[in-house]
């Protein structure tokens, strides 16, 4: 009970370390997830469920060795990881530069933040069929549509992460002297790095959504087209291993970035 | 005078000067014959086919059936993240039970699910619901899993001290002082629940702005697809601005 | 026999990430009577807060008892009502909800809740400020309406933590005077919490110091000013002599803390 007085809480946290060597809430994490595991491995046999639309554990891990062993499982990826990584690289020099000019300009904000708060805010992986249209169906419709959604978030906060920057500090250094380029490369710039990449942390789930959306909408190759291509011919188990990937992927990248963000935390306030 | 009034309403005036120079930009690279209409259609054509559309019934028509799968997948949304959300920011066994689930919820890009679904619920509606009712419940469920865990102890302890019991913290302390992280929360899901449903309607469907979208794309009729393109960036402002407006109402009692 | 009698008390608490206790009050005495006004001084961290609370059953004692009326202390009862510091207002409500509140807890069924939230909210001067949610309020306005929550429950004893803590010293002083004067109308037992020497000394017919290390009761002052106290008091020679005797007394807290300061 969270809301009790805390005189019980600490008394049953005492009697429950003394028992058992993990904490209570990563046992009982741990022995949910097995719970799951166990439902989805047994619900099929016992005719539960229909295991044609559910596959089970065992099948999937079976299935993700045949996927790595041969399926071409490389070549997609690398397509896939290519559009994702050019979108990314794109939208980082032209929303970092742009954030930073509407942070410091108020009438450079005060014009362009109507367009952009509406594509903040919009899903624009509507813009999908167009791209398509302009570019084509290969790797250049997902790179414009990884880029679309990318930019846009890490344009709004490094624009905030710029607005946020200590006028006090702005103000010692200008009566040091400093330049507005000083300032703005010694004092802004340092000043919003974790804002930019909280951006880039937002900005990872877009563009891994971007590529899959990409690639499920129109294409030959990539682990979009493979997850369609094993939906519809019902293969759920090696359906399941590409969106597992891709998860992992993505959680990856995300902890990478977040674990960044954390570093120039601490590094600014030492 | 003038300028006084000017200066007041800056934003508010080079913001929509800002949207008219864009779209007075769009109409002359196509007259000045710099861009083919065919990529990018015209304002006017688009404002014309617009209220074609329109008097034919077919905008509303669209218009609705996304609506109609938005408020679905939208109220079951808030629903179970508020549920499961009020559950595990009260038991702190429930939230173990089910983060692992969350904190997979939060790296997998739900759409990489989107073919089991269709093997699941077949093409149409419920896909369509199944996939924006996932895009929105993380943050409704993690806003207010926060609000609860994080009610103020002060406020517990007061309330303790008058003789409140369980039961009464959790309706009179904790449940009103998360009204606004929820609403928050549902601000974020509204524009999620949007995303998954014009998506889900790229995909298949058979009606709807997401549907007309992809229809209008096979056929190359960009003037009709930027019609529908159009409406969902329009929906999608409003739809957060209303929501951004009730954040505001229940937040009034915050110290500003 | 006294209203309230702590008797040996001592609390512990857990030190954070072992399991040992620390021992924050240890082996308290006091009795207090009827209709007493008892303040509490002692320099920070000495177990005032602790005292208190355990009188109003938001902590355990590890040994020894507060029984209030001779019935032991071991939960929050209806005979009982705290005053906290201003945070403990429920934003969301306005005033009047605000006053309403512990009625709410307690299901007060004697008379109507609004009613007698209105009443209430008068007696502290607030009449017209009903609909106010607190962040509209001062800093004194607010701990009105702490006040009047706790009164409007009609308890036995008021407990009072630092009500005053975090106003200006004029504000408390204003404060401390409106206090005494709805005080003097029921005279409810009070335990009131302070750092501030003048106000222990304004306010109580005792005055108990305590110490820490581990949080004792060094002495206990007995206040012969009369009452009404009116502020004419604070400049009379009686007032000062109290006043030295207290800054004396809790000298040798200040120099021990000096010592800490230093060695570290
Ligand atoms: N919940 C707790 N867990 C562990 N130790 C605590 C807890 N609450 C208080 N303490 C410790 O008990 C001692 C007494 O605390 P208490 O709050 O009663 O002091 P206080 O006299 O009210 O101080 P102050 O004048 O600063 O308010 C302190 O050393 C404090 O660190
Ligand atoms: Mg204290």
């Amino acid at each position: 009970m969270a809301m009790a007085t805390s005189k019980s809480t600490a008394m049953e946290g005492r009697a429950w370390n003394a028992r058992f060597p993990l904490s209570r809430s990563t046992t009982i994490s741990c022995l949910s997830v097995l719970l799951f595991f166990v439902v989805w491995q047994v619900a099929p046999e016992l005719g539960l469920v229909n295991g044609r639309f559910t596959s089970q554990p065992t099948k999937v891990a079976a299935a993700a060795l045949e996927v790595f062993a041969s399926d071409d499982f490389f070549y997609h990826a690398r397509i896939s990881l290519t559009e994702f990584v050019l979108g990314f690289a794109l939208a980082l020099v032209v929303s970092v530069p742009l954030g930073a000019l509407l942070g410091t300009s108020k009438h450079a904000r005060y014009i362009l933040d109507p367009p952009l708060m509406a594509l903040y805010i919009a899903p624009t992986l509507v813009l999908l069929p167009i791209m398509v249209i302009w570019l084509g169906i290969g790797m250049a419709s997902k790179v414009a549509v990884v880029f679309l959604g990318v930019i846009f978030p890490i344009i709004v906060n490094t624009m905030a992460g710029m607005r946020e920057a200590d006028p006090r500090l702005i103000r010692a250094a200008r009566s040091f002297g400093a330049s507005r380029l000083d300032i703005f490369t010694r004092i802004l710039v340092p000043g919003s790095l974790p804002s930019i990449l909280m951006g880039v942390r937002l900005a990872v789930g877009r563009g891994v959504l971007g590529v899959v959306v990409g690639e499920l909408y129109v294409s030959q190759v990539g682990v979009g087209h493979q997850l369609m291509t094993y939906g519809s011919s019902m293969r759920i188990d090696r359906l399941l291993v590409y969106a597992l990937v891709i998860s992992v992927f993505g959680y990856t990248l995300t902890s990478l970035v977040r674990l960044l963000e954390s570093r120039v935390r601490n590094w600014r306030t030492e | 005078m003038m300028t006084e009034l000017y200066r007041r309403h800056e934003a508010l005036v080079l913001g929509t000067l800002s949207l008219l120079t864009i779209g007075i930009l769009w109409q002359a690279v196509v007259s000045a014959g710099l861009i083919n209409p065919f990529f990018i259609s015209t304002p006017g054509a688009v404002f014309k086919e617009m209220g074609v559309q329109f008097a034919d019934g077919t905008l509303v028509e669209n218009i609705l059936a996304s609506l109609h799968s938005f408020v679905l997948a939208l109220a079951l949304a808030a629903g179970v993240g508020i549920g499961l959300g009020v559950l595990a920011g009260w038991f702190p066994d429930a939230e173990a039970a089910l983060e692992p689930f969350i904190w997979f919820k939060y790296s997998a890009p739900t759409i990489a699910f989107y073919p089991l679904f269709v093997a699941w619920l077949g093409y149409g509606t419920p896909t369509i619901v199944a996939i924006a009712f996932l895009f929105a419940l993380t943050p409704i469920y993690a806003n207010t899993l926060s609000g609860i865990k994080n009610v103020d102890r002060d406020l517990v302890r007061a309330a303790h001290s008058f003789g409140a019991r369980p039961l009464d913290i959790f309706l009179r302390v904790a449940l009103p002082g998360s009204v606004p992280i929820v609403v928050a929360g549902l601000r974020l899901g509204v524009g999620r629940a949007l995303t998954g449903v014009v998506v889900a309607e790229l995909f298949g469907a058979s009606a709807g702005l997401g549907y007309s979208i992809a229809y209008h794309a096979q056929l190359l009729q960009t003037t009709k697809m930027m019609v529908s393109i159009l409406v969902i960036i329009l929906l999608g402002v409003v739809l957060t601005q209303m929501l951004s407006w009730l954040e505001k109402k229940t937040d009034s009692w915050r110290v500003p | 026999m006294a209203q309230i009698e702590i008797r040996d008390l001592t609390i512990e608490y857990r030190k954070p990430n072992s399991d040992e206790p620390f021992v924050a009050v240890d082996r308290v005495s006091l009795d207090i009577a009827k209709g007493e006004f008892v303040t509490i001084v002692g320099s920070s961290g000495c177990g005032k807060s602790t005292l208190l609370l355990a009188a109003a059953g938001l902590v355990n004692s590890a040994s020894g008892s507060i029984t209030i009326n001779g019935k032991e202390v071991s939960d929050p009862g209806p005979d009982r009502a705290m005053v906290f510091q201003e945070a403990s207002l429920l934003p969301w409500r306005s005033v009047l909800g605000n006053v309403r509140f512990g009625l709410e807890m307690q299901r007060w069924k004697k008379d109507d809740p609004t009613e007698r939230a209105r009443r209430f909210i008068r007696m502290v001067g607030l009449g017209a400020f009903s609909d106010y949610h607190p962040h509209q309020l001062s800093g004194g306005m607010r701990q009105r309406v702490n006040i009047a929550r706790a009164l409007a429950v009609d308890p036995h004893v008021l407990l009072m933590d630092e009500p005053f803590g975090a106003l200006d010293a004029q504000t408390r002083e204003v404060m401390g005077d409106e206090l005494l004067k709805i005080w003097e109308r029921d005279r409810k037992t009070a335990l009131f919490v302070t750092h501030d020497i003048d106000e222990a000394v304004f306010l109580g017919d005792r005055v108990v110091v305590m110490g820490r290390d581990p949080g004792h009761i060094r002495e206990i002052i007995d206040i012969d000013l009369p009452r009404p106290r009116t502020a004419a008091m604070l400049d009379s020679d009686q007032f000062a002599a109290y006043r030295r005797r207290l800054r004396e007394g809790l000298g040798e807290d200040m120099a021990a803390m000096h010592m800490i300061t230093e060695a570290a």
